[in-house]
């Protein structure tokens, strides 16, 4: 009898140990919180839309094991967002079959606006961690937000890189640059070329020789493009490319032997993508990319609590993936850790307090995943200033981060760019 | 708009741009072609067989190590049968129907082929790099990329071979008749559900056989016929229904306007310039540049 009670005991005493070890920030989850994420997981821009959703996926596990949110376990209900239209039917099934009150994604700037739009008609908040079409926030909704940068912030980004690192090395001041802009013709692409544009003519004085847009998906052949290249011979090509436009033009120049100096872009399409090292090898070895850190980033130079978490998520990346975080994971974790800080903040998914705890959240730079900060402004949208971005370049088949140099143990290398055979 | 004064350096290299992406451009029409002009069916699902052809090309590629030139006499086989498979188990039923249901058809099985291949290969993009795939040949001011003369070169044999075929084969007279008078072919002797398998099939081998080709030049993913597919159509009604050379020229037009439009006034306006020259075409000449007059009202 003796022995069967102290079985019983040490039993629940293993039980108790489980349960603590299960929730290893000591608090035991207590039901399930549910949000929708929506992606586009079909069509054209899946590819991307299925690293994002891997991102949040990870990420949650993560939270999961730092006492989820609220006290509850997060958990998806995932909607594909293939099309504007099927963004908005995904936002009103998310909502009312699935019961959430809170939606995330994007990823992309021709879905956010519908799906945002569609989650406002509900009274439902949405959390934008991706999209950078400058007018997301621009239109008056109270139940929008967006942790990410917007496009005015890619194109500041840009300009600063190219006028206080790159016109010094070329021996140039940067009104003696002349700079061509070339961008696929979404919102998002037209978002950052034209704030790019704004701020390289009117803080810098730089020399603009072309503007062009053109269409990502049916573009096939740069080369009309890249001889007028030839003719105005910019120091630097400012492009924003979309998917396989980057890898097309790239090897275009190279078969036409253009030189210009430097080619800068941003986000985590295009040059930004992993697709592009792939394609070309060190024949893409060059380009610039603006986008969320890579390797050769210092994570010490973080606050504590983001060296902290910015280490975690490397970790479960690396080991679900093999691989250092590429730029759709980073975005989408980074936002949905700050969704986490704004609910554990709120208690609530009610808008009116939950809005008011997103207003009272004030992060420093490198507090946060990717050395993020976040300070909310009254439209929604988290301060450019705070959402620390940084310059990757091509090297040997891999983007390596170089810049702010501060935060890399990297250097940015052929500046100018050199003969294309001479890039390895 | 940006309009740049054409520079007398530029003129070489924009003909020979024109000629390559026209050869692209040719190779995918030529099948689009074969089917509308002899079945009377818009083959909505054409840019996912070129798809198909394209992830053959990486997966020979990737696991065989074969290379794409080698696969191309593969595919020809593999094609024609995946043509007789999907004609029987989808097209057939469908022949005899009116216009929206084929076109419904082939609308479902594009977005089923697409959706396969996002499912079996995810959406990443893919990419085929044999040793050639940056060669790049220079010649008199002008460069191009090797594989692109490659599927130029295929695309004009391609061209001249189904030319023949149509013109002087047996096969291809009956071809041409049952294209002209369904019944009457029929009343003839002739097996017209034979000729439209074979139709199907030969026209799926052509755009299958592209995207082999295409393969070393573009990346591989679900939707990556889409890009090319709808310029296909534009070149196929400007070249006229079922004429080959036609679709060659056609082709040759549409990579003019592309190429020399880019140049000129701006990438931004490319498509607004051959899309005003295919409603010209269709007011002026609506069995398109080089069909015979009438042939439009046979049925498209």
């Amino acid at each position: 009898m003796r022995h069967w009670r102290a079985a019983l005991v040490i039993s629940v005493l293993v039980a108790f140990a489980g349960l603590a070890v299960t929730t290893s920030q000591g608090q035991s989850l207590t039901g399930e919180y549910k949000i929708g994420v929506l992606e586009p997981l079909t069509g054209p821009i899946a590819f991307e839309g299925k690293r994002h959703l891997e991102g949040y996926e990870m990420m949650r596990d993560l939270i999961n094991e730092r006492g989820g949110v609220m006290g509850k376990r997060l958990v998806f209900a995932v909607g594909d967002a293939s099309d504007p239209t099927a963004a908005a039917s995904e936002v009103t099934r998310l909502i009312t079959r699935e019961g959430v009150k809170i939606l995330t994604g994007t990823y992309s700037s021709t879905l956010c606006g519908a799906a945002s739009e569609a989650a406002a008609r509900h009274n439902a908040i949405y959390w934008e961690t991706s999209c950078v079409d400058p007018r997301f926030t621009r239109r008056g909704l109270k139940n929008v937000f967006r942790t990410e940068i917007d496009g005015t912030g890619f194109g500041w980004y840009n300009i600063e890189f190219i006028a206080k690192h790159l016109a010094p090395r070329f021996n140039l001041k940067p009104n003696q640059l002349k700079i061509a802009f070339l961008s696929e013709d979404s919102s998002y692409g037209q978002g950052v070329t034209e704030a790019a544009r704004q701020r390289a003519k009117q803080e810098f004085g730089m020399q603009e020789v072309a503007a062009e847009y053109y269409a990502f998906a049916t573009t096939n052949d740069f080369t009309p493009i890249i001889l007028k290249l030839k003719q105005l011979n910019p120091d630097v090509v400012h492009q924003i490319a979309r998917g396989n436009d980057a890898v097309i033009f790239w090897r275009q120049s190279r078969e036409q032997n253009v030189l210009f100096k430097a080619l800068v872009h941003a986000g985590a399409t295009g040059y930004g993508s992993p697709d592009f090292g792939k394609a070309l090898g060190t024949d893409g070895n060059g380009p610039f990319a603006l986008l969320e850190p890579g390797p050769g980033f210092r994570v010490e130079v973080l606050r504590p609590e983001g060296q902290k978490i910015e280490t975690a998520f490397r970790g479960i990346v690396q080991r679900k993936t093999g691989s250092y975080p590429l730029g759709g994971h980073q975005l989408a974790a980074g936002g949905l850790w700050l969704l986490k800080l704004v609910l554990d903040q709120a208690k609530t998914d009610d808008l009116e307090k939950f809005r008011a705890a997103v207003m009272a959240l004030d992060l420093p730079v490198g507090s946060s995943v990717n050395g993020w900060g976040a300070k909310f402004a009254d439209n929604g949208q988290n301060a450019n200033e705070r959402v620390q971005h940084y310059m990757l370049q091509w090297q040997g088949g891999q983007l390596v981060t170089v810049w702010p140099e501060e935060f890399t143990t990297n250097r940015a290398k052929w500046i100018p760019l050199g003969p294309w055979d001479q890039r390895k | 708009m940006c309009i740049i004064r054409a520079s007398v350096t530029a003129v070489p290299q924009l003909l020979v741009s024109t000629v390559l992406l026209g050869g692209i451009y040719a190779l995918i029409a030529v099948g689009l072609t074969l089917i509308f002009g002899i079945m009377r069916v818009v083959n909505f699902a054409h840019g996912e067989f070129l798809m198909l052809g394209m992830y053959l090309a990486f997966w020979a590629f990737t696991l065989l190590a074969l290379d794409p030139y080698v696969l191309l006499f593969v595919s020809i086989p593999l094609f024609f049968g995946a043509g007789l498979l999907t004609y029987t188990l989808v097209m057939k039923g469908v022949i005899h129907a009116s216009h929206n249901v084929q076109i419904f058809t082939t609308v479902g099985l594009s977005i089923a082929l697409q959706n396969v291949a996002l499912v079996l290969w995810t959406g990443d993009f893919r990419f085929v790099r044999p040793w050639y795939y940056s060669v790049v040949v220079r010649l008199g001011g002008t460069a191009f990329n090797l594989s692109q003369i490659a599927a130029f070169v295929v695309s004009v044999g391609f061209t001249v071979a189904l030319f023949a075929f149509m013109k002087w084969s047996y096969t291809g007279r009956v071809m041409r008749a049952t294209a002209q008078d369904r019944d009457a072919a029929s009343l003839m002797g002739i097996d017209t559900d034979r000729v439209y398998g074979l139709t199907w099939a030969i026209g799926i081998v052509c755009v299958g056989v592209a995207g082999v080709l295409l393969a070393p030049l573009y990346p591989v993913y679900p939707t990556a016929g889409l890009q090319f597919v709808l310029l296909a159509y534009v070149v196929v009604v400007l070249g006229g229904l079922g004429d080959m050379v036609g679709a060659l020229l056609g082709s040759l037009i549409v990579a003019a306007v592309e190429v020399v439009g880019s140049y000129v006034f701006g990438t931004a306006w490319k498509e607004v310039l051959y899309f005003l020259l295919f409603i010209a075409i269709l007011l002026i000449r609506p069995a398109g540049l080089f069909g015979q007059r009438g042939t439009e009202t046979l049925g498209v």
